[in-house]
């Protein structure tokens, strides 16, 4: 017999109902929902200046309306990291949601632990200097400590300990996102916590499944000519059959659109991944080179041979601050003489930055080279040239004169010209930016709450 | 026709960070043997140009047949901070594999 781990969710916003057929189906003894990209803690941060009681994402109370009662029926636990900032708080919400729907015997597990925010001085006077991976610069050297998100990626220890004490669902903050999919393999397996290759086996799973679409032949270059545009509205999401020994079957759901082959797999295999060899995690360093991939046909790939090393000492810490703000403009210049024209609109603007405090300034030409930058030709004599301007200051307001200013070029400017009226009406977006740093497990404790309904 | 590396490969990028990996996955074997002799770290990076402002690191997966290229400060900050369009970086294995061949 086989473990069947299904994903319904691979980013804040994904299609988490495609829960809802795995489940009717039986095809799956858990589903995971991912929803937190290195981003989105500052999004809910956000909700949650708005609102106190906020902080966890949307998507957890469509989990706990349309999927919950579902699963609960067929006792599928089901496990989200979708509590994003308020754990708690979403674990309240869940439970009013229950209560509403007649559910009972219900257990709510929320894990907690992650949100170091508090505990940052706390952390630095324990002896961990919190030196940034990227830049080598201690946390303390920083000149801006205006953190306003600091979550370390938890493990899945503490969602296992929920899931053996009869969890129906588990939510939690921040947990590295594979290590949500190993926690119901080592729950329902008990594998032990330095039974390294199963563990990894389990990361290999939950690394593919953890982007939903992009295993399917969602986000796809070899799947291009293989898959239609209709069949991508609404791909069936991917399910791991895992067996004892950690070795597993990768497929999807059956009786839906997508294709599981040798290809999707290879390419999701190797997606933000660094050193293929030493696939760092909170629970085990997976080592993907090792694996083989054998086609079974029908949507199935085998998956064996992953081997796994000891878990590092340290987990990753990943700090948010604001760090300013950024506008956007767009041109659009006619030919004749387009290129002569856009260096004209390009001093006059350059008089405009240099008259305020604007920190860092782009041009780029839709079309032509704003994805591929100097990867791309640029034309000798365009019919039309799109302008991309982007420029950014500490303060939104100084955006709000800068783009007053270059309007009032409108009638001195270059002739053939025409802006974008939405990006002007457009509001300055805020600069988020991450300090991704290591701290030691010693220093971090969880906490699982239980709510019963 | 011009000989692009996307005919003998695919691949697809990923982002941590100012930090984006870009695999390169073999159509065939023999192509895994002519990537893994000839598509270099050194020419990625002269290849992808303003793209890529920092090292780029090849990894070689014989088993996947398969290259992946990490390259820093390859986001003009990162998804968070980026200027760019495709601050994500979503666009960088079509950039890559546009390479002439």
């Amino acid at each position: 017999m086989t473990y069947r781990i299904g994903s319904a969710e691979g980013f804040y916003g994904d299609n988490v109902l495609s829960a809802l057929p795995m489940i009717i189906g039986e095809h799956v003894d858990a589903v995971c929902f991912e929803a937190l990209a290195e981003l989105t803690l500052s999004i809910l941060q956000k909700d949650r200046m708005r609102d106190p009681s906020r902080g966890f994402t949307f998507d957890i109370e469509v989990i706990a309306s349309k999927i919950l009662p579902e699963a609960f029926n067929r006792k599928i636990p089901l496990i989200t990291n979708g509590g994003g900032l308020n754990p708690i708080g979403a674990g309240e919400r869940v439970k009013a949601i229950a209560e509403n729907l007649g559910l009972t015997d219900l257990k709510i597990a929320v894990i907690t632990g992650d949100d170091q925010l508090s505990r940052l001085s706390e952390l630095q006077a324990q002896g961990e200097p919190l030196i940034n991976m990227d830049t080598g610069t201690p946390l303390a050297d920083e000149a801006n400590q205006n953190w306003a998100v600091a979550n370390v990626y938890l493990g899945a220890q503490p969602i296992v300990e929920a899931l053996k004490n009869g969890a129906d669902i588990v939510i939690t903050g921040r947990v590295a996102d594979p290590c949500i999919y190993l926690a119901p393999l080592i729950a329902h397996y008990n594998w032990a916590w330095d039974d390294w290759d199963k563990l990894a086996s389990g990361i290999v799973a939950g690394h593919l499944l953890e982007c939903t679409g992009q295993v399917v032949g969602g986000n796809s270059l070899a799947m291009i000519d293989k898959i239609e545009g209709h069949q991508m509205h609404n791909m069936g999401y991917p399910i791991a059959h895992v067996e004892a020994d950690g070795n597993f079957v990768l497929t999807k759901t059956p009786h839906t659109n997508g294709i599981v082959n040798i290809n999707t797999v290879k390419e999701q295999l190797l997606y933000e991944v660094h050193d293929p060899a030493n696939y760092i995690t909170p629970d085990v360093i997976a080592n993907f080179t090792t694996l083989s991939l054998e086609d079974l046909g029908q949507n199935q790939v085998k998956i064996i041979g992953v081997t796994g090393k000891p878990r590092p000492e340290k987990l990753k810490l990943n700090l948010n601050r604001l760090e300013g703000y950024s506008r956007e403009l767009i041109y659009t210049i006619g030919w004749p003489q387009a290129w002569r024209k856009f260096e004209q609109m390009k001093a006059m603007m350059e008089a405009t930055w240099e008259s305020l405090p604007i920190e860092r300034v782009s041009y780029h030409f839709l079309g032509h080279n704003s994805l591929y930058q100097s990867v791309a030709q640029l034309p000798d004599d365009p019919l039309e040239l799109i302008v991309r301007v982007v420029f950014t200051a500490q303060d939104d307001t100084i955006l709000k004169t800068a783009v007053r200013k270059l309007m009032n070029n409108g009638l001195s400017g270059p002739a053939g010209m025409a802006i974008s009226g939405t990006t002007i009406g457009q509001n300055p977006r805020p600069i988020i930016g991450l300090f991704p740093t290591l701290v030691s497990r010693d220093l971090i404790q969880t906490h699982i709450e239980f709510i019963e309904v | 026709m011009t000989r692009r590396l996307y005919d003998i490969a695919f691949g697809r990028e990923g982002d941590k960070g100012n930090i984006a990996n870009i695999s390169v996955i073999a159509r065939s074997s023999e192509a895994y043997q002519d990537i893994k002799a000839n598509l270099t770290a050194e020419r990625v990076k002269s290849h992808l140009g303003d793209l890529v402002q920092g090292e780029v690191i090849r990894y070689e997966v014989d088993n996947i047949e398969a290259l992946n290229f990490v390259c820093h400060d390859a986001l003009d900050g990162g998804g968070t901070r980026s200027l760019r369009i495709d601050g994500l970086g979503k666009s960088l294995a079509g950039a890559l594999l546009y390479m002439e061949w």
